[in-house]
């Protein structure tokens, strides 16, 4: 029978964290299949990060966007945390606001809810009421008695995730020295954790991505960003417009409500496709948890937290890519993907090609095409090999699949690249008339005629 | 065969190319366009006579914006509104941090006074 310390008794904080995790990584251990081996031990890491609370939460899901370092197994599955924490009292996040806004409450909102919305390891969210009008930096103004989502960052948040990574620096270091966890610098992760936390708790952060996103699609009358009250927002207070709407957990209300899933999860994903390819920023911790269905049939985009970028050059080797993916095409996608860093050596390259091949023809080839499979399948390759991933790459991929998760809970039938394929088309047909390109291209084609001509 | 013959011949052997390509486009077309979506992925064949249906609807669609006048050149009215309205915004954008970083000190005086 398994014995575990109890919770702030005997066992210290770190005796806790080295019995839970270590005693995950045995369970996980038992298969003996390799790779039933690698699925048990991210499962029972994931169930362990969870018990052990919001530092480690955190952490799940920095790992959860970084396929460039862990196996996509690992990945794919802390993308399953719960955030869910139970709220501080109302009495704390009142302090908060009252000491970033610099002034009683009440004279801030005509209203603010005691009872939270929504209850995370950072931040919690109330309703309130904006008790004058204000112009927001895109759009309408906001005429005053609309209804607010005022996000807190929870007292004691940061600190508190801090202590626990700290102690579980050196457990950490320890658990990768005898444990496969990919290709795990402990040094590094932390110092990116600590700060991607101490990012995520400036919320004026979020508040400038989701300005930017809410301008980005002013002509999408199917999207919606909660635009943001500057007035009332400061490094611990965040407040935007309140969107009602269901989460895509609730669709079934919604579909009963007369909303078009699959028009919808059609857009979704070109909404994506356009930030990728067209803008240039995209969404990359998208989940059903930070996404809306309006009662009015539209999308909500919630959580700028994690932001991905591309740069104007990536964009169209990006969309051949993708291209070269939805229609099979094994040597396009390794060459572009070259382009975009993912470099396979010489030697293994007929190998890696094959690999590759065969997976598209598994997974891509026939309706349902199964795109999470194909990309952690892809991502398991590249692991194998030991190709160097670069991490803009793979957050992108990463995304990718989340998009289509997030498509499918939409309209379960839908096939993205279905959606991908006009897109990436278009792209790679601007790019191949454009004037430059045409100069560089058209001796070479005028040449060709004329050999075939003579032939 | 005498000049004008070999010019006259020349242009009727480039009439019949064209008319030949002309009339193989036009089917590529009609395919595509009958095709049923997802069809495109069948092959080689099948992306060309897609992405000619593709060409031909966008074909369309040109021949109605410049029928109606509405086309206009880089630097026109609406590229500079479109610049001026991203500009407006990263205006607004500061104005926003602005009364932000206002909120903070007014915070931090009421703060002392207190």
């Amino acid at each position: 029978m398994n014995r575990r310390p109890e919770a702030g008794g005997v066992a210290s904080r770190a005796s806790m964290m080295a019995w839970v995790i270590g005693s995950a990584l045995c369970r996980g251990s038992l298969h003996v299949d390799a790779r039933a081996r690698t699925r048990g031990r991210a499962k029972a890491l994931r169930e362990a990060f969870q018990q052990l609370g919001p530092a480690f939460i955190k952490l799940g899901q920095v790992i959860s966007v970084r396929p460039d370092v862990f196996s996509p197994e690992l990945v794919f599955e802390m993308e399953r945390l719960q955030d869910a924490v139970p709220p501080v009292p109302s009495d704390a996040v009142r302090r908060v606001i009252e000491q970033d806004l610099g002034a009683p409450i009440t004279q801030v909102f005509a209203r603010f809810d005691d009872e939270p919305v929504a209850s995370a390891s950072i931040a919690q969210v109330h309703r309130a009421v904006l008790a004058r009008p204000y112009r927001p930096v895109s759009g309408p103004t906001l005429p005053g008695g609309s209804v607010l989502a005022v996000k807190v960052v929870r007292p004691g948040a940061e600190a508190a995730i801090l202590a626990d990574i700290a102690t579980a620096r050196s457990l950490v270091s320890g658990i990768g020295r005898w444990a496969n966890l990919g290709r795990l610098n402990v040094e590094a992760l932390l110092d990116e954790f600590a700060a991607s936390l101490c990012s995520e708790c400036d919320l004026r952060r979020e508040a400038r991505v989701a300005d930017r996103f809410a301008f980005d699609f002013r002509d999408d009358p199917l999207m919606v960003v909660p635009r943001v009250v500057w007035p009332l927002t400061t490094r611990r207070v965040l407040t935007t417009e309140f969107v009602d709407g269901w989460r895509l957990s609730e669709l079934d209300e919604a579909a009963r409500a007369g909303i078009d899933g699959r028009a919808l999860a059609m857009h979704g994903a070109n909404v994506f496709l356009r930030q990728v390819l067209e803008l240039g920023r995209f969404h990359a911790d998208l989940h059903p948890a930070n996404l809306f269905v309006t009662p009015d049939g539209r999308i909500c985009y919630l959580d700028f937290g994690i932001v991905g970028r591309t740069e104007p050059a990536q964009r169209i080797a990006i969309a051949q890519v993708l291209a070269a993916t939805v229609y099979g095409d094994a040597d396009r996608a390794l060459r572009y993907s070259a382009e975009l860093g993912l470099v396979v050596p010489e030697a293994s390259r007929a190998r890696v090609r094959d690999k590759v091949a065969d997976l598209m023809a598994d997974t891509l080839s026939s309706p349902p095409r199964d795109v999470r499979a194909f990309a952690v399948g892809f991502l398991r390759i590249m692991h194998e090999e030991r190709v160097v991933i670069p991490p803009g790459y793979g957050l992108l991929v990463k995304a990718l699949v989340t998009v289509e998760g997030v498509s499918r809970a939409l309209y379960p039938d839908i096939d993205i690249t279905e959606a991908a394929k006009p897109y990436a088309t278009r792209l790679i047909a601007r790019e191949m008339l454009r004037p430059a390109r045409l100069a560089t291209r058209l001796p070479d084609a005028m040449r060709a005629s004329l050999r075939v001509l003579a032939g | 065969m005498s000049g004008n013959e070999e010019f006259l011949r020349l242009m009727a052997a480039w009439a019949l190319v064209h008319e030949t390509a002309d009339e193989g486009w036009k089917a590529a077309v009609a395919r595509g366009e009958s095709a049923e979506p997802g069809e495109m992925s069948a092959g080689p064949d099948a992306f060309v006579d897609g992405l000619s249906a593709m060409i031909a609807a966008e074909k369309e669609r040109l021949k109605a914006e410049l029928a109606s006048g509405k086309v206009e050149a880089p630097g026109s009215r609406a590229d500079v509104a479109a610049r001026l309205e991203e500009l407006r915004f990263e205006v607004a954008e500061l104005r926003g941090r602005i009364e932000s970083l206002q909120t903070s000190l007014d915070a931090i005086l009421a703060d002392r006074q207190r």
